[in-house]
Parts: structure tokens; sequence; C-alpha cells
């Protein structure tokens, strides 16, 4: 208790000297050779120079085994299922525009209507089909490159894209697959640029939440 | 602690689709490997040839019908979620039945019948061996009885606790 009291008398004198010049009188002269090491941007309170803080912006405490972002292989049912339903959105409207083009000498009928959904299901299967299975292998081969770099970054992201590019054309041969590795690289390209153009234009960007 | 977290409903659809087309993607490219394998001219390179292209051709299909029958599935799931407020297998029951039903939509109504019978049964199965690993697994944590010097400090043995 004594201890106590003697600190607290201790901290008030302190400070009493420290707004010792606060008596009347005091002039700015006085005050610019204060140094302003204890004032941070942070808050003006701070004793501490704020270049020994670590302002990391995610303080998130993570469990053994788990890292920061999603590994690819979370994210690839994620992918892979949206990839299907966007083709097979974009097969629906794409064999409406098709059925109605094909059909437009009929007159509005049962027939008619039957050839449409007929496209529209057709369309819709095959492109959620295809986009599907180039996401499928995207996936794959960017879990393989980060299982086997131990390492994830966007050199995952372009080489998996080229690689399923080449596979996917593999049915043309050799010119087919120097084609369909040239589209694959531009298209990853392309999202690797998209996905770092904060960090590539500018100097701040912390971890930005990437979807692979 | 590798557990397997599913998303919230909306997102789970898309992951279940995926996952549904990842498994038939592959599967199906598997057996059509060694179908179009064997059904091939006498040749190595004939044969992988024929399963190259056999996969090619099917295991997309076959990976988008599994995928729309995952993709239903897991809508009518959430559905039903929403609709009872609560998550138990009869949800997972109920929506394999309804998807099988409605795939079977062109076929006619004793067709969707069976078809219902089949996905219902198929989830029941599913649900029922997962509801068995839990509880055997969840055997393993359970606390061993406590000892008791004196068996006259016990207390007695029916206290109307229920359970």
């Amino acid at each position: 208790m004594d201890n106590n009291s003697q600190g607290s008398g201790g901290v008030k004198s302190g400070l009493g000297s420290l707004f010792g010049g606060g008596s009347p009188g005091y002039s700015n002269n006085d005050l610019a050779g204060v140094s302003l090491t204890g004032m941070s941007p942070l808050s003006p309170y701070l004793n501490v120079d704020p270049r020994y803080l670590a302002q990391d912006t995610d303080e998130f405490i993570l469990p053994t085994g788990a890292n920061k972002t999603r590994g690819r292989f979370e994210l690839a049912f994620f992918t892979i299922g949206g990839s299907c339903m966007t083709g097979a959105t974009f097969g629906a409207f794409n064999g409406l525009r098709m059925g109605i083009k094909e059909t437009r000498d009929m007159a509005w009928s049962k027939p008619r209507n039957v050839q449409i959904i007929n496209m529209v299901t057709r369309q819709g299967a095959s492109w959620a089909n295809t986009l599907g299975s180039v996401a499928l292998l995207y996936s794959a081969f960017g879990v393989v490159f980060e299982k086997a770099r131990g390492a994830e970054d966007d050199l995952n992201t372009v080489a998996a894209g080229t690689l399923t590019g080449m596979l996917f054309k593999s049915a043309g041969g050799l010119k087919g697959v120097a084609r369909g590795g040239l589209v694959g690289l531009a298209l990853s390209s392309a999202y690797a640029l998209y996905n770092n153009w904060d960090h590539i234009t500018n100097s701040s960007s912390s971890a930005s939440s990437r979807l692979y | 602690m590798e557990e397997y977290i599913r998303e919230p409903c909306p997102w789970r659809i898309v992951d279940d689709c995926g996952g549904a087309f990842t498994m038939g993607a592959i599967g199906g490219g598997v057996f059509q490997a060694v179908k179009g394998f064997r059904n091939a001219p006498a040749g190595i390179g004939y044969r992988l040839r024929s399963g190259a292209n056999a996969v090619r051709v099917r295991a997309p299909q076959i990976g988008g019908s599994f995928a729309v029958w995952g993709g239903l599935f897991s809508t009518i799931d959430c559905g039903l979620v929403r609709i009872r407020g609560k998550e138990d297998p009869w949800n997972s029951i109920t929506s394999g039945a309804m998807t099988g039903a409605i795939l079977a939509a062109r076929s006619g109504p004793l067709v969707m019948v069976g078809s219902a019978m089949m996905g219902g049964i198929l989830l029941a199965l599913i649900e029922g061996v997962g509801i068995l690993l839990t509880r055997y697994t969840a055997q393993q944590f359970q606390n061993a009885a406590p000892f008791a010097e004196d068996p006259s400090q016990l207390p007695p043995k029916d206290r109307g606790l229920g359970l």
C-alpha cells in the first residue's frame, strides 16, 4: 500500500513536471523543444515508438495446421460448381436464342415449344459440362502444383491454366495443344493480373481476399 | 484440426454441385478409360487412344448428370432447412426422394415414384451410416465412470434425472 501511494505520488510529480510549464506565461518556444517521439499518428497517448508495433491487419489466432487463406483444394469444389452453373445458365440462354431463331418459321405450338426446350436443355448441359471439366482440370493442376512446390502464388495459377488449355485441346494434335496452351496462358495471366492489380499499380496492399 | 466444415446454405449448393461433378467426372472417367481400353483393337496405341477418347467424350457428361443430381439435392435440402428451421437426417432423406422424383419427371408418375423411393432409400442408407459413425467415434471420448471407494456412499440409483 505504501509503495503504491509512493508510486502514484511519483507519477503525479512526474506529470506535474511535464506540465509544469503549464503555469501561466509559457510560449510556443518552450513547447517547441518537446520531442514528439511519444506522439504517433495512432494515438497521442502512446509512449511507444510505433515503429516497434507490428501492425498486422488480420489479428486472427489460427489453430495448428491451418493457414490464413483457403488452400486450392477447399476452393476447388466452389470453383467447379460455379463454373458448372455459369455454363448451364449461359448455355440455357444460348439455347433459347438458337431455338427461337431456328423455329422462326413455325407458329407458336407445342412442337415449337418442345424444340425450344430441347435446344435449351442440350445447350445448357453441353456448356455446363465443358466449363465444369475445364474448371476441374484447372483445380486439379492447381492442387498438384501447390502440393509439389509447397508454396502458393500466382505462378501456380498461370501454370495450371496453361496446362489445362494444353490438355483440353490435346485432341487437335500438336497445333491444338499449342493453341490451347496459349489461350490458357492468356486467360490465367489476365486473371492473375486482375488479382494483383492493386499490388502492381500501387504500393500499399494488405493481403486481399483472393478466391482462386 | 482438419474437419469437414460445410458452407452456409446458399453457397452450399455451389459446393455440392462442384463436389458431385468431381465425383462423377473422375469416377466416370476411370470407368470409361477401362471400357475404352477394352473395346479397342489390339495394340497398345489403339487401346490408349480409345480410352482417352472415351474419357474425353463421356466423363463430362457423367459428371454433368451427377452435378445436376447434387445441385438439385442441395437446393431442396437448403429449402427444407429454411422452411423447417432445423437440420436433421429427415431433410436429407426427403431431399433425396424429391430429387429422384423431379429428375424422372419426364417419364411419368410411376417411374417418378420408383425413382423417389430409390433416392430416399439411398439417402437413408448414407445418413444411417453417418449416424452410426458419429456414435462410434463419440464413444471414444466418453468419460470413464468415476470410482467410489465405499459403495454405500454412492447416490441412489434412480434419481429421476431422465436418460
